[in-house]
């Protein structure tokens, strides 16, 4: 993320330098740098030194680097264990990765372990074939490996001590006898190379398994990796989804890991930072994945992509807010009453007002709201205003009137940004054709009115947190904290609504100079607004500043 | 394993005739022009001795998909059967039918039908396909018993 920000930061260092050495009419690398620093000095966080209290620390991994982290892991164990890396994968998968667990628990029962795990056959379905009473039950077991035997007629060489049986083989699977080559796991259940490999393959092109049993029935032996490569042969594309299927496994397990959710991404996002629900209350974790800038997620829930500042605990309320409530809201309030005492909501669609609530039977007045019984027989009109019950009905009505107005405010405006975030792919295109309008009617080249789109990127950026300030605003307590919250909500509001202006106008090739000074200006005064949003709000959550008028999730 | 669907079958039929469980039976269906339909078998299921199921056979279609082995074959009461963990349609919901959990390519129809079999005098709580019969197995096992009895008597075979 520092990479997003720090990016711009540049941009416009370069930008602002080029409109001096305009003026200048020769740009000595000296003023460049001398004009930077003052630059920064004005407006600019330094570089990515420092991180921004709105930022955590992230690091992309690719698949590779994923499979080293769980190599390290099964060699951790393989050590301590003394068993084959290939056991001590199965154990750890077995385990979902719990190191700690898996000691504790081996060191209690190590055959116990082994029969769960599907490393070793439970002792009283041992074959009787093997000698596997003593095998099974030492914890260096690992005849995991596959067990090939290739048949053959003619050779006299190998002899098996049983060579009427080793010939009769017939696989109990394609029951094919002409089938040369079995193959099987430590249970000895033997079945023809060709069937494991159908089913090594189904399992995992199908069915997206990591974890293999052996194909007899009731047998849970699983297939270590060894077995499971020999088993598909030269199939090397089956091989590397099953590695991946193992790489997905892991990162599941992984608090401090996080799967790139963008399609055919293989990347994988460590953010130790916001491995805790606890930590979540505090941090928006906004990660980038390594494979493009464009891979961005959040690292602690699903709800957006982006939704900083606000938590995700709060986004998740807001949008699920929004999804009971939003047009709905609107309608019942125009069009609705709630019944006064079982809050029912009302719509009146004809008859007189002498209403009788369907649920609880509650006799009422329209007009009023107050109990029909004051009412007598006056069915058509309502001269009891002021009687104290009526007055309390109607109270409590305008409270919740007001709330959902108060819900509508927030709602609106969230709404309303949202809208114009997506509205900005139209102005991305109207704003590319002026920028080469511009290039044609003044002496301005392509990258010099870069600055046009670079204004765009600001407002889509500073539209989507504004949105989701609405949210927020929504759920803070008033007081001061939240005042703060507002004013620098309508700064930015109010920058990024003059900076939407401008870039709309259309353009006169007399004041093009002007309007690029303004429009250069306007952004970098939108960043910076922007940041201190993002900051403050960051550095409030942090210091634990908000206080919330509803539950949130997790906080007290 | 596609190729070996046919071959497993005729197999598992040679092995059929050759032994089965008493009271069971298990045999293709016959396609209109007379020709052996490998892919779905008739079969009977005969309730244990000594359970409220004794006496009744229960007719049962099996039905094997393209990948047979790979994949379970589809297990179907025809007329659906009273029993909380078949299904409104007359599908079976097993542990050993199921692909992603207890199906392995090396489970015979023999083995399948006699799971069938045990499964009837021993539902399985925890995975109810029908509401009926679950309902009144959790509720009143009198009634329910009453109800399987009725059912017993109208599958005797004729």
């Amino acid at each position: 993320m520092s990479d997003d920000y720090s990016d711009d930061d540049y941009y416009y260092d370069e930008d602002e330098d080029m409109m001096d050495a305009e003026d200048d009419d020769g740009s000595a690398p000296s003023d460049d740098d001398m004009d930077m620093e003052v630059f920064d000095n004005d407006f600019k966080i330094p570089g990515k030194a420092v991180k921004k209290s709105y930022e955590v620390d992230a690091e992309p991994l690719s698949q590779a680097q994923v499979e080293r982290l769980m190599q390290a892991d099964v060699d951790h164990i393989s050590g301590i264990f003394g068993v084959e890396a290939s056991v001590a994968s199965l154990l750890l998968r077995h385990m979902n990765w719990n190191k700690e667990r898996l000691i504790e628990k081996y060191m209690d029962n190590a055959t116990a372990v082994n029969v769960d795990a599907g490393v070793a056959l439970a002792e009283d379905e041992a074959p009787k074939a093997a000698t596997n009473s003593r095998v099974a039950s030492s914890p260096k077991f690992s005849s995991t490996g596959p067990t090939r035997s290739t048949r053959s007629f003619k050779s006299s060489k190998v002899k098996s001590p049983s060579p009427k049986r080793e010939e009769l083989f017939v696989c109990p699977i394609c029951f094919d006898d002409t089938q040369t080559q079995t193959m099987s796991l430590s249970c000895t259940h033997k079945f023809c190379a060709s069937c494991w490999n159908a089913y090594v393959t189904g399992k995992i092109r199908e069915e997206g398994e990591h974890s293999i049993r052996c194909m007899a029935e009731g047998c849970a032996l699983v297939a270590p990796d060894p077995f499971i490569h020999e088993a598909l042969g030269n199939d090397t594309a089956t091989w590397t989804r099953f590695q991946g299927l193992l790489v997905r496994h892991f990162v599941s397990c992984n608090r401090n890991l996080k799967f790139c959710p963008y399609p055919n991404c293989t990347y994988t996002v460590s953010c130790p930072a916001a491995a805790t629900k606890s930590a979540l209350l505090s941090i928006v974790p906004t990660v980038v994945c390594g494979a493009s800038p464009d891979h961005k997620f959040c690292f602690g829930c699903a709800v957006e992509s982006d939704h900083r500042p606000v938590i995700c605990a709060v986004a998740g309320m807001w949008l699920q807010k929004c999804h009971d409530d939003s047009e709905t809201a609107n309608w019942i309030k125009s069009n609705t009453k709630e019944c006064s005492k079982c809050q029912s909501t009302i719509e009146k669609n004809g008859g007189c007002n002498h209403m009788t609530c369907k649920k609880c039977k509650h006799e009422f007045c329209w007009v009023c709201m107050g109990p029909w019984t004051e009412h007598g027989t006056a069915w058509y009109s309502c001269n009891r205003y002021d009687e104290k019950a009526s007055q309390d009905a109607r109270d409590a009505q305008s409270k919740s009137r007001a709330s959902l107005e108060r819900y509508l405010h927030y709602y609106n405006r969230w709404a309303n940004h949202e809208q114009s975030a997506k509205l900005s792919m139209d102005l991305y295109k109207k704003t590319e054709q002026k920028m080469e309008e511009m290039q044609i009617t003044s002496e301005l080249t392509w990258i010099e009115v870069q600055f046009m789109k670079k204004a765009v990127d600001e407002v889509f950026k500073c539209r989507m947190t504004l949105k989701w300030t609405y949210a927020m605003a929504y759920y803070l307590e008033r007081g001061n904290p939240k005042e703060l919250f507002e004013d620098n909500q309508r700064d930015l509001e109010k920058a990024v609504e003059d900076l939407s202006e401008l870039l709309e106008q259309s353009i006169e090739p007399a004041e093009i100079a002007s309007l690029r000074q303004k429009v250069t200006d306007k952004t970098v005064y939108v960043q910076k607004r922007n940041e201190i949003m993002l900051e403050d709000t960051a550095n409030g959550f942090l210091e634990g500043r908000w206080e919330w008028n509803s539950t949130v999730d997790g906080l007290d | 394993m596609s190729g070996i669907c046919r071959t497993r079958l005729a197999e598992e039929r040679k092995l059929w005739r050759k032994d089965h469980p008493f009271g069971f039976y298990a045999k293709p269906t016959k396609a209109v022009d007379g020709s052996m339909n490998l892919m779905e078998w008739e079969v009977g299921i005969p309730g244990k001795t000594g359970t409220a199921w004794e006496g009744g056979v229960y007719k049962l279609m099996m039905i094997f998909p393209e990948d047979y082995p790979s994949k379970p074959p589809k297990c179907k009461f025809t007329p659906p059967l009273f029993h909380p963990n078949v299904y409104p349609s007359g599908t079976v919901c097993l542990s050993i039918l199921d692909e992603e959990k207890g199906w392995k390519p090396a489970i015979t129809i023999k083995q399948i039908v006699l799971g069938i079999q045990d499964l009837l005098d021993d539902p399985n709580v925890n995975d109810p396909a029908q509401s009926d019969a679950y309902t009144m197995f959790k509720n009143d096992k009198l009634a329910y018993e009453r109800r399987v009895r009725v059912q017993a008597r109208e599958n005797i075979p004729k």
